[in-house]
């Protein structure tokens, strides 16, 4: 007899649904939650029974774990998926949850606070030996001091206020006669910003990529499902992600594999989780942190190792064993994702709100479309801006960016804007193409956020806007029936006008 | 009936006479049907299958997009044009203004009252959806008045910022 055989998810939107699926195909069944600007949503539709939270605003619903803890007690659910974002990365929420007699599916709330706190997450995978970004751990100012450790750390090196953020006290220096005047700098400008002078220095990683390994932890062991190459991102916000990536060999993936394994190993990890690394042009890796819950990525992953992770999430958290085979894992084809968000990049990345009016969701061999609104949904500004990832699966990465291009030149979207044309515009560019790609790319090719300007496409959509326009005028001219009377025009008016006339 | 359709910056003649059009000096047949239940027409033109998805605004303004790019579009007869055409020196000549377009918070102001503003410059920044946006100026122009001021929450369609003396362009 399974430990539960009903799960709440805590959650909304694309990710609520691809659990509650995963639940019903587990033989589970899924109770959902809601606020009130979700009532009629697919993952409440979709469940077998749903749980209102109260007000929209994410604090009063999707944020509040008390409601969340009595929902499940109510429906009798045995266990609660958090999903990603709200509370999936609270260790408050975890424990709370296991306080309460039920199963947190995911890790244990001692391994997300060990990945949560970032210096002490940086002090515990030094320990085990993972690879991280050398640097300073304390602050320095003498102008000796930071010429010593600059020359061990090796040029270039970034000057980091303390304090930071926003790249406010920070300065890239190349060669060490730069280094006392960068320090004076950065110091003076966070004293400024932040009020602390404090400055520390970190080797600097030239256009990194941002490569993520996918682990699945059971009771008996930990493996690794490859990388996800998630370089193409706006202000920290991944739009695409591929799986494996172009720059990553075999053997790379092998160590930066064991890398992973050992960071999750270090903290007692189960379920799935994903260690981020920054991945420098030679080959070398550094680790950033780690996500401790199911990310948004997924998918791609589980299309090219022939993986269910939520699925695997669910049997773990039963206390059963992962169904992935003993033995290194190869993975097969390409896999890409496109994220399609509310947010218009021909009008600055604004979010936009509104009704759904219409959705023709990608679809055709090799495409998912992981979806949380239909026709009829409501856009508001109280939650994340993803409305559904578009997802694809071909032999080769080629064959994978011409298969996504057809499954979003289909998809169509009224009532809100969003940023499929800036996808399809990235699919068509040549660096892009080559997988020549960093975390900074988008930076650098603002060009791509730009709206276009398809001559042929606008002479069209002038002649579809005249015909628009001629076909209703046709229609608001009152058509003249062969009697001679206006048809839709009352008799009676017509006599009372002639009167009028006499 | 000739219609100008303004589009883009642009204004094209489009010339239509039952299921033939003339566009850009070119002659050929176009048909747009509805599709039943959707907000979708297709167009057929000079051969060429589309289809887009079309909303009704004001009588004469169209929203039209086609794989996720949207434009708005106004279209307007001879006679209405020429109406336009008389009355446009008065017209143009009031406030500009900038306009929240979407419910926010108002996190920091980046001008001031009297300041003279490049296109692309950065005038205030919004909050919504727990990210900032910035907005930027669409042309140079010189700040008149400023209308909001930062922890200000805003509706979508609130004046933030009033422009006047240098004209936009």
């Amino acid at each position: 007899m399974a430990p539960f055989q009903r799960v709440l998810v805590a959650n909304r939107g694309e990710i609520a649904l691809r659990v509650i699926r995963a639940c019903h195909e587990e033989g589970l069944e899924a109770v959902a939650v809601y606020s009130d600007a979700d009532r009629t949503s697919p993952h409440v539709r979709a469940a077998d029974y749903a749980v209102a939270l109260g007000a929209p605003a994410p604090g009063e619903s999707y944020l509040r774990i008390d409601k969340l803890v009595a929902a499940a007690q109510a429906t009798g659910a045995g266990a609660i998926h958090p999903g990603y974002g709200f509370l999936a990365e609270r260790a408050a929420f975890a424990q709370a949850v296991v306080e309460a007699g039920l199963v947190f599916i995911g890790p244990p709330a001692s391994a997300i606070t060990a990945m949560g706190d970032k210096t002490e997450a940086r002090r515990r995978m030094a320990e085990a030996k993972v690879p991280i970004v050398p640097g300073l751990t304390v602050p320095v100012t003498d102008p000796a001091v930071a010429a010593r450790a600059a020359e061990e750390i090796g040029y270039p090196v970034l000057v980091k206020a303390a304090a930071g953020g926003g790249g406010k006290g920070m300065r890239v220096v190349r060669e060490a006669k730069d280094l006392a005047g960068a320090l004076e700098t950065a110091a003076s400008e966070a004293r400024k910003a932040f009020g602390d002078p404090s400055v520390y220095l970190e080797k600097y990683i030239e256009r990194p990529r941002h490569v993520e390994i996918q682990v699945l932890a059971d009771h008996e062991r930990t493996v690794h499902l490859g990388e996800r190459e998630c370089s193409v991102q706006r202000r920290h916000q991944k739009l695409v992600e591929e799986a494996p990536s172009v720059a990553v060999t075999p053997a790379l993936r092998s160590a930066m594999g064991r890398a992973a394994v050992a960071a999750a190993e270090a903290v007692g990890y189960r379920s799935a989780g994903t260690c981020e690394f920054l991945l420098a042009a030679d080959g070398a890796f550094y680790f950033l942190e780690m996500n401790t819950r199911i990310q948004v990525e997924h998918p791609v992953t589980e299309l090219v190792y022939g993986v269910d992770l939520v699925r695997e999430q669910l049997r773990i958290a039963q206390g059963r064993p992962m169904s992935l085979p003993q033995g290194p894992l190869t993975p097969r084809g390409w896999s890409l994702e496109c994220r399609i968000t509310s947010e218009d990049p021909a009008n600055g990345c604004l979010p936009s709100t509104g009704r759904i009016e219409f959705l023709r969701a990608p679809s055709g061999p090799g495409v998912r479309w992981d979806g949380g609104f239909t026709a009829g949904n409501e856009v508001t500004l109280f939650y994340d801006s993803l409305l559904g990832k578009a997802i694809v699966w071909a032999p080769t990465r080629a064959e994978a960016i011409a298969r996504m291009k057809v499954a979003l030149g289909e998809m169509v979207l009224v009532g809100v804007a969003t940023n499929q044309a800036f996808h399809l515009r990235l699919l068509d560019d040549p660096a892009f193409v080559a997988g020549q790609i960093d975390s900074q790319f988008l930076d650098r090719r603002t060009d791509l956020l730009e709206p276009p300007g398809d001559e042929g496409v606008l002479l069209d959509l002038a002649v579809a806007a005249a015909l628009a326009e001629d076909e209703a005028r046709t229609r608001r001219r009152p058509a003249v029936a062969a009697n001679g009377v206006a048809a839709g025009s009352s008799a009676w008016l017509l006599a009372a006008r002639r009167e009028g006339l006499r | 009936m000739k219609y100008f359709v303004r589009v883009a910056g642009r204004e094209i003649l489009v010339e239509v006479d039952g299921e033939r059009v003339t566009v850009g000096g070119r002659s050929y047949s176009a048909h747009l049907s509805r599709l039943p239940a959707t907000p979708l027409r297709h167009l057929l033109a000079d051969g060429r299958s589309l289809t887009l998805a079309v909303e009704a605004g004001a009588p004469g303004e169209w929203a039209l997009s086609v794989r996720g790019t949207r434009v708005e579009a106004e279209v307007i007869d001879e006679r209405t044009r020429h109406i336009r055409s008389l009355t446009a020196a008065r017209a143009g000549s009031g406030p500009v203004q900038l306009k929240a377009p979407m419910p926010g918070l108002v996190v920091r102001v980046l001008v001031t009252e009297g300041q003279a503003v490049a296109a692309g410059q950065g005038l205030l920044v919004l909050e919504a959806m727990k990210m900032e946006n910035e907005l930027r100026a669409s042309g140079p122009a010189t700040v008149a008045r400023v209308g909001v001021q930062p922890g200000q929450a805003v509706e979508k369609g609130q004046v933030l910022v009033e422009f006047g003396g240098a004209p936009l362009t």
